[in-house]
């Protein structure tokens, strides 16, 4: 059966569909023996879906699967291994009270397995005695990965592993995809950085609305081309159009404005160390820095959730003593995470989400404000949500889900938005659709405090950029003016000048 | 572009492996620490305190280990079971009528037998819930009632009888009392260190912590969850049989009057007290020793320290309060702190 066309997986007609909720409608993929092979699409087009599929993590309603020309029954996951096909997941698959050491056994794995592929990324030295919970996401995936190939599988599946990457970090898993290809194995891969995706993958399949609608060969696209698949004609258009838009809007100058955020001289533990910036009416602040320099415990002060050891916090011109976050929220100060998991109620409605800061504000005989109902329906009418699956929040996408957690703000009012990543796994018409927001919020009056480790949004939706080094503002500069460049130095704290 | 940090500043840091052992093992020392205190204290508070005092806690302590022990890896699985305590009873009642009049072997005999029985008896329990999907909570309340119904109609009158040599394992005497604390401790010793190595280092126990810490990653993990529920329960069951062959032990009869709602609430507050996380995927059949030894302790001292009876309840319970809000104390801060 297995002759040199034979492709390594071919799925065909598979299709899912949960309640009235199309997940896949139909599709096709076939993954020919030595290639990387890209399965793109817009959020909610079925990528992760078709992934859990083909992990046997779910059943498909109806379709084929068959591996080296072999149909194949996917009950349970491990039915996938032993066709031969590992899947790193979006979410890491370790459990957080055990060590990883025994995470490894629990998978039937020991350490010996996976040392040689994490010796590869560098990882060598580390100590599989630490608590799962303990050690940084970007480390889990690396561990998921190096997990996934001592299985040593005809077909790896990375669905998003780079997201939590920083470059160098990504760098180790193409390595690895490289090596793996020139086994004569595969590699099914899944990215929104449609740069990684052109560098490295030989073919695509381009999936909307549960279809797939293109399988292109990569070589010689352009990435704008790719967009426009995957959107359809009009809509890929607008969105590679609008960041080139944003761009050339000029920051005004924000001087006449008041100040509606201070901070002074912030400190907690070794990990702020004396963090001061004014913040005023209608400007977005965009906060930049490494992993790890202080910016998780700068928002978590900020947003009321952890009181700074020293230094001041001052809000429309007076002193914020924030015991928790409902404090900072009466003042007007709100905050967006970057895991919309945490700022969800997944089993709620859409429009419940979207009323629940709403909540505090009973009147006095114990009612809800009696706008309730129309500054929800405000909310969504503005913020464009896709409501098909509006009874539960967990069965949006990604990015509709975090259009959700901005808009309950939204619905409810506030004076300043603190986001931290607001983009972090979102597709690139979702991401340009945040960035119009947060510029039409700032234009309203707003203030934005926007954390974000992509450099290339500073200039696109900022006015004004702090670069962060262990846990001081190393530079501040016009955002519009600032180049990458200049923001990479300075966040490796080789320049310690604030102009 | 994006920011990048080399891998090796974001690894956890190194720490000295004791500081990590204590880290991860402090709620166990801790524990034991309190046991500790609390016999000694208990010492200054009677006029004679010797071995006969040692072995009667150790001795009448251990059905409340046992149990607690049971409950414990049902609830680090992720489920609970009310039901423990009723098994618990059965087992007693249903243990004193057979072994009434029997040669030590043939009890040895039918203790082996029970306890497999009670397993198997619960692993239906774990299947009934994984196949209907109704809580945990919910089935283990009928099967409580449900075995204690069984208990009554095994043995209506308290009554019944063990061996003399069944009664030295788990009490060091053959008449149920006496000075010597070491048989009961090895009888505890054995099936609580077993079960801990089966839980810290085998794919079979670690998938019990897996299936309580998080449900969704065990699955992608490759553990069956439905199997290591059953197990669980299994396992849970056959530790509540023990503690009902202690008590025949101790007691030397069996009394199906004795309410094991009771005991599977004794057992729920010693697994909390032991650090389990009710939630399920933390804990460690270590530190539920001393803590089912204190809760029972407890009542001994309040006597010695001549509190009535009837308001000794009301201490038992707010000390449990009290030790579990300093320990959510010292887990808030350690959580601020690093």
């Amino acid at each position: 059966m297995t002759g040199p066309d034979t492709p390594l997986l071919a799925a065909r007609s598979v299709a899912k569909r949960y309640g009235s909720v199309v997940a896949l409608r139909t599709v096709d993929l076939t993954v020919a023996p030595g290639e990387i092979h890209a399965l793109l699409g817009a959020n909610g087009a079925g990528k992760s879906t078709l992934v859990k599929i083909l992990s046997a993590v779910f059943a498909a309603d109806t379709g084929d699967i068959e591996v080296n020309g072999r149909p194949i029954s996917l009950g349970k996951p491990s039915d996938a291994l032993h066709a031969g096909i590992a899947t790193v997941f979006q979410d890491p698959a370790l459990i957080p009270d055990l060590s990883l050491n025994q995470n490894l056994r629990i998978s039937g794995l020991s350490s010996a397995d996976v040392l040689p592929w994490l010796e590869r990324m560098d990882l060598g030295t580390i100590d599989f005695e630490h608590q799962v919970s303990d050690v940084p996401l970007a480390v889990l995936r690396l561990l998921d990965l190096a997990r996934a190939l001592a299985r040593d599988p005809h077909l790896l599946m990375l669905d998003e592993i780079t997201a939590a990457l920083t470059t160098d970090q990504a760098e180790y898993v193409f390595d690895v995809m490289r090596e793996w290809r020139s086994l004569d194995r595969s590699v099914l891969f899944i990215s929104h950085r449609l740069g990684e995706v052109l560098s490295l993958c030989d073919r695509a399949t381009i999936l909307r609305n549960g279809t797939d609608v293109a399988h292109l060969t990569l070589k010689g696209v352009s990435e704008a081309e790719l967009v426009t698949a995957m959107l359809g004609e009009e809509l890929g258009e607008a969105a590679v159009a609008a960041p080139e838009i944003a761009a050339v809007v000029p920051s005004p100058s924000f001087d006449d404005r008041p100040v509606v955020l201070e901070a002074r001289d912030l400190h907690l533990r070794d990990r702020v160390n004396g963090v001061s910036f004014e913040l005023r009416r209608g400007e977005i602040l965009g906060l930049t820095a490494l992993e790890g320099q202080g910016q998780t415990e700068l928002f978590q002060i900020l947003s009321g959730d952890f009181r700074p050891a020293s230094g001041e916090l001052i809000v429309n011109g007076e002193v914020l003593n924030a015991r928790s976050p409902y404090d900072a929220i009466r003042r007007g100060l709100v905050f967006v995470p970057a895991d919309r998991q945490q700022a969800l109620f997944p089993q709620r409605s859409v429009r419940e989400n979207l009323a629940s800061p709403m909540y505090n504000r009973f009147s006095r005989w114990f009612r809800l404000a009696r706008d309730e109902g129309e500054r929800v329906d405000r909310a969504v009418a503005r913020l464009d949500i896709d409501v098909r699956a509006g009874s539960q929040a967990q069965r949006l996408s990604g990015g509709n889900q975090q259009k959700v957690t901005i808009g309950r703000w939204i619905a409810v009012g506030f004076d300043t938005v603190l986001c931290f990543d607001p983009t972090r796994g979102i597709d690139i018409q979702t991401k340009a659709q945040i960035y119009d927001l947060l510029r039409e919020l700032a234009a309203e009056g707003s203030s934005i405090v926007m954390y974000t480790s992509e450099l290339r949004e500073i200039p696109l939706v900022c006015d004004r950029v702090l670069v962060l080094y262990n846990g001081r503002v190393v530079h501040e500069q016009d955002a519009r003016t600032v180049t990458e460049e200049t923001m990479l130095t300075a966040a490796h704290g080789l320049e310690e000048v604030s102009p | 572009m994006t920011v990048t940090a080399p891998l090796e500043t974001i690894t956890p840091r190194a720490q000295a492996p004791w500081r990590r052992w204590l880290r991860r093992h402090g709620w166990t020392v801790g524990v034991w620490l309190l046991l500790l205190v609390l016999v000694a204290w208990y010492a200054t508070l009677i006029p004679r305190f010797g071995s006969f005092q040692v072995a009667s806690i150790v001795n009448n302590g251990s059905p409340w280990v046992f149990l607690a022990a049971g409950q414990a890896i049902i609830v680090i699985a992720g489920g609970i079971d009310l039901g423990v305590g009723g098994l618990l009873v059965l087992t007693n009642v249903t243990a004193a009528r057979l072994m009434e009049g029997q040669s030590f072997e043939m009890t040895l005999v039918i203790a082996v037998g029970l306890v497999l029985v009670a397993a198997a008896i619960n692993a239906g329990v774990g299947w009934i819930i994984n196949v209907s999907k109704v809580p945990d909570i919910v089935i283990t309340l009928g099967t409580l009632y449900v075995f204690q119904g069984l208990a009554l109609a095994v043995l209506p009158n308290p009554g019944g009888g063990t061996s003399e040599g069944f009664r030295w394992i788990f009490t060091g005497s053959k008449v149920g009392i006496g000075s010597n604390p070491w048989p009961a401790m090895v009888a505890m010793a054995i099936p609580i260190l077993a079960a801990s190595w089966w839980l810290g280092r085998t794919r079979s126990g670690l998938s019990i912590y897996a299936l309580g810490s998080d449900r969704d990653a065990s699955y992608l993990s490759g553990v069956r969850a439905a199997r290591t529920k059953v197990i669980s329960y299994a396992v849970g069951g056959g530790f509540a049989a023990i503690a009902g062959l202690a008590t025949t032990a101790i007691a030397g009869r069996g009394n199906a009057n004795n309410f094991g709602g009771n005991l599977t609430l004794n057992a729920v507050a010693a697994i909390v007290l032991g650090g389990v996380a009710l939630t399920g995927g933390v804990g460690s059949l270590i530190a539920v020793v001393p803590a089912g030894l204190i809760l029972f302790f407890l009542s001994p001292i309040l006597t010695a320290m001549g509190v009535d009876p009837n308001s000794a309840q009301i201490i038992q319970g707010v000390l449990i309060v009290v030790v579990m809000m300093i320990a959510g104390l010292i887990t808030w801060r350690r959580s601020r702190t690093t």
